[in-house]
């Protein structure tokens, strides 16, 4: 395919992406709808690209490599992992650059403006909650990360595809058949990775702001009983800052930001195998006295 | 795209009240290059310090202010580093200096104002290399992983050893035990910069100004890789403009005991030629008597491409020449003949593997 240039105009930052891959086009056209503008360069926030590696190895081992402009962040992966390749880059883009807000590795699902945080290592069954809630009514503010305004408990959407993986695909394939889903890449050092298109709804509200009301650690345990721990003031803030990701170059308005968030918020550790429990725990507990 | 070249990003920096009146899509060119050479947080606090910053497109003003942030973020923590590398180091040995970037924000002098950098150099009494090598290990700074051929390479001809990184913090530092390396039969009598050197206010030790500058610009004329050469032209810039003749009297000195006045004078012309840097009509004539030569026009060539704003956008045609005479060149003034055979026919032999067998192949942990 010749090389094409795609502009996704997101919410709150843009990309240009350049790639000669059909798998990636085929890809954002279906993660992305409404979303993908082809026509001649509005100006955006970053220039990506995803393309074949250079040399002969693109004849026997084709691969995909990722550029934000001139740097190349990760290894080059297999051709066929490098739509999820795309989506961690644009992660890692946002992550190293953006600095005006306080961002955390959480999940962000709102009712209105009432949003909570999930904020999780990988593993705890973050993203197949998300994709639950997302598809039973809530809205998808963002899956990976939380966009916090400094001093403040305003969070500012970046929606984004849900990246699901090993178990989860299969489930939320079975849960959510009318759901847009993205090519496997399988065998990641996340294990298959493959991404799903939030609902109509979340798009729609992409510009739409929310106050955080609690802030919920979720660790999925396969065949418990749903359990809930409130943590106190301190806890909470201990947990959530280990998943701040530029808390630290925030220096002073980081800080500051994280303890209006906790002051403001409930925090919640859960145990859980049954999404439907935790639902109704977060809309009766939760959201209804917030 | 606009069409922006690289002199009108080296106009915006001489003339940073310019900046209000750019448009976004201008902007959106500019900070591709500025970033690239790591310059956005320079060109953040001119246009402040010019008071324009306000008048700045909301687009640019949004990525001016990231890299601002990442810039001070920077600042506090060199200090916090080196303050713990005096604790632990600064009694070992004679001198405990810290070199380039951390020294320029270090120093409290402009060349340090929004100056990015990837890793803290010092430069310590040789002699005392091993022992501050194992007090680092014990405070948690570890050898970077390498191979046997780089770690020969370091240990036999360098004037630095493998670098360290801090295992929790990340943070990276490079020893020096001079400043160019050994091999070259150049490195000059490491104590004629001893005697230069200046403790901050803060209690930290750094070159003198005229020291400072010569390193500065030993680093960029007696080099082969110019990816920063930019960035590395403005901190020259910075550091001769508005001084006094001491100044100009030691520089001139240093340069002449150390073995370096003709980079001195490549400093003074290109500085001159494409930042537009006053240099004292006597430092000139003196430099140019004493350095003009049949070769002249060629390394003009080379400086005055691979110094200004770099980025495929903005390169010229030659660019990709130049840059290969400039690596030439460099390798050349670094080692002797032998050396640099050896030394290429290993790197391109490498160069050959990765293009046939991708740029990974020699990296320790392979992708599939």
């Amino acid at each position: 395919m010749a090389l094409q240039n795609y502009c996704l105009n997101l919410y709150p930052f843009s990309f240009r992406v350049n790639t000669d891959l059909k798998l990636i086009e085929q890809n954002l056209l279906k993660m992305y709808p409404g979303l993908i503008d082809s026509e001649p360069t509005p100006v955006t926030d970053y220039t990506l690209s995803l393309n074949n590696g250079s040399g002969l190895r693109r004849y026997f081992k084709p691969q995909a490599r990722f550029f934000c402009d001139q740097k190349e962040p990760f290894k080059p992966l297999r051709q066929e992992q490098g739509y999820a390749l795309l989506e961690w880059g644009m992660n890692w883009t946002i992550a190293s650059n953006e600095m005006q807000y306080v961002i955390a590795h959480s999940a962000v699902l709102a009712k209105d403006d009432k949003a909570i945080l999930f904020p999780a290592p990988p593993g705890s069954g973050k993203s197949t909650l998300t994709a639950y809630l997302a598809f039973k009514g809530w809205r998808l503010l963002s899956d990976e990360m939380a966009l916090i305004n400094p001093n403040s408990n305003v969070v500012t959407p970046f929606v984004r595809p849900i990246c699901l993986k090993n178990h989860s695909i299969d489930l939320a394939k079975s849960w959510f058949s009318q759901g847009r889903f993205s090519t496997v890449a399988h065998n990641t050092h996340k294990g298959n990775v493959v991404h799903l298109s939030p609902p109509e709804a979340s798009w729609q509200q992409k510009e739409v702001d929310a106050r955080i009301v609690a802030i919920v650690f979720p660790s999925y345990r396969a065949g418990r009983e749903l359990e809930i721990y409130q943590l106190n003031k301190t806890q909470g803030f201990m947990q959530f800052a280990e998943n701040a990701f530029n808390f630290g170059v925030n220096g002073v308005s980081g800080f500051n930001t994280l303890t209006k968030v906790i002051e403001s918020a409930e925090s919640f550790e859960i145990f859980y195998s049954n999404l439907e429990e935790v639902m109704e725990f977060l809309e009766q507990d939760i959201i209804d006295n917030a | 795209m606009p069409d922006i070249s690289a002199r009108d990003v080296i106009q915006l920096f001489l003339h940073p009240e310019s900046a209000a009146s750019i448009d976004a899509e201008r902007w959106q060119q500019i900070i591709l290059v500025l970033r690239y050479q790591q310059l956005l947080a320079r060109y953040a606090k001119r246009i402040r310090k010019a008071g324009v910053f306000e008048q700045v497109h909301k687009y640019a003003q949004h990525h001016l202010i990231n890299a601002e942030i990442i810039a001070d973020k920077q600042y506090q923590q060199v200090h916090y580093e080196a303050s713990l590398l005096q604790q632990q180091i600064g009694g070992i040995g004679s001198h405990l200096i810290f070199l380039k970037g951390a020294g320029y924000s270090l120093s409290g002098l402009s060349v340090g104002v929004g100056r990015t950098y990837s890793d803290i150099d010092i430069l310590v009494d040789k002699t005392a290399i091993s022992d501050i090598e194992k007090t680092m290990s014990l405070n948690g700074w570890l050898p970077e992983e390498m191979d046997e051929y780089d770690q020969k390479y370091y240990r036999q001809w360098a004037h630095e050893i493998p670098p360290m990184k801090h295992a929790t913090r990340g943070t990276l530092i490079d020893i020096h035990h001079n400043i160019i390396p050994v091999v070259s039969t150049r490195a000059p009598d490491i104590n004629l910069l001893f005697e230069h050197t200046v403790i901050t206010k803060d209690g930290y030790q750094i070159l003198d100004k005229p020291a400072m500058t010569l390193h500065s610009l030993i680093h960029l004329f007696y080099n082969e890789e110019f990816k920063y050469g930019y960035r590395d032209l403005l901190d020259l810039h910075l550091l001769m403009s508005d001084n006094t003749e001491e100044y100009w009297q030691q520089l001139l000195d240093l340069a002449e005991s150390t073995g370096f006045e003709r980079e001195l004078f490549y400093a003074c012309r290109y500085t001159n030629r494409l930042t537009s840097t006053a240099i004292p009509e006597h430092v000139v004539n003196l430099l140019n008597q004493k350095n003009s030569g049949p070769i002249l026009p060629i390394v003009d060539f080379i400086f005055t491409q691979l110094l200004i704003p770099s980025h495929p956008t903005v390169r010229s045609p030659s660019y990709s020449l130049a840059a290969f005479m400039g690596f030439l060149r460099g390798h050349h003034l670094k080692m002797p003949l032998p050396v640099l055979i050896y030394h290429s026919v290993n790197k391109a032999w490498r160069l050959i593997i990765e293009y046939f067998l991708g740029n990974t192949f020699f990296d320790k942990e392979k992708t599939h």
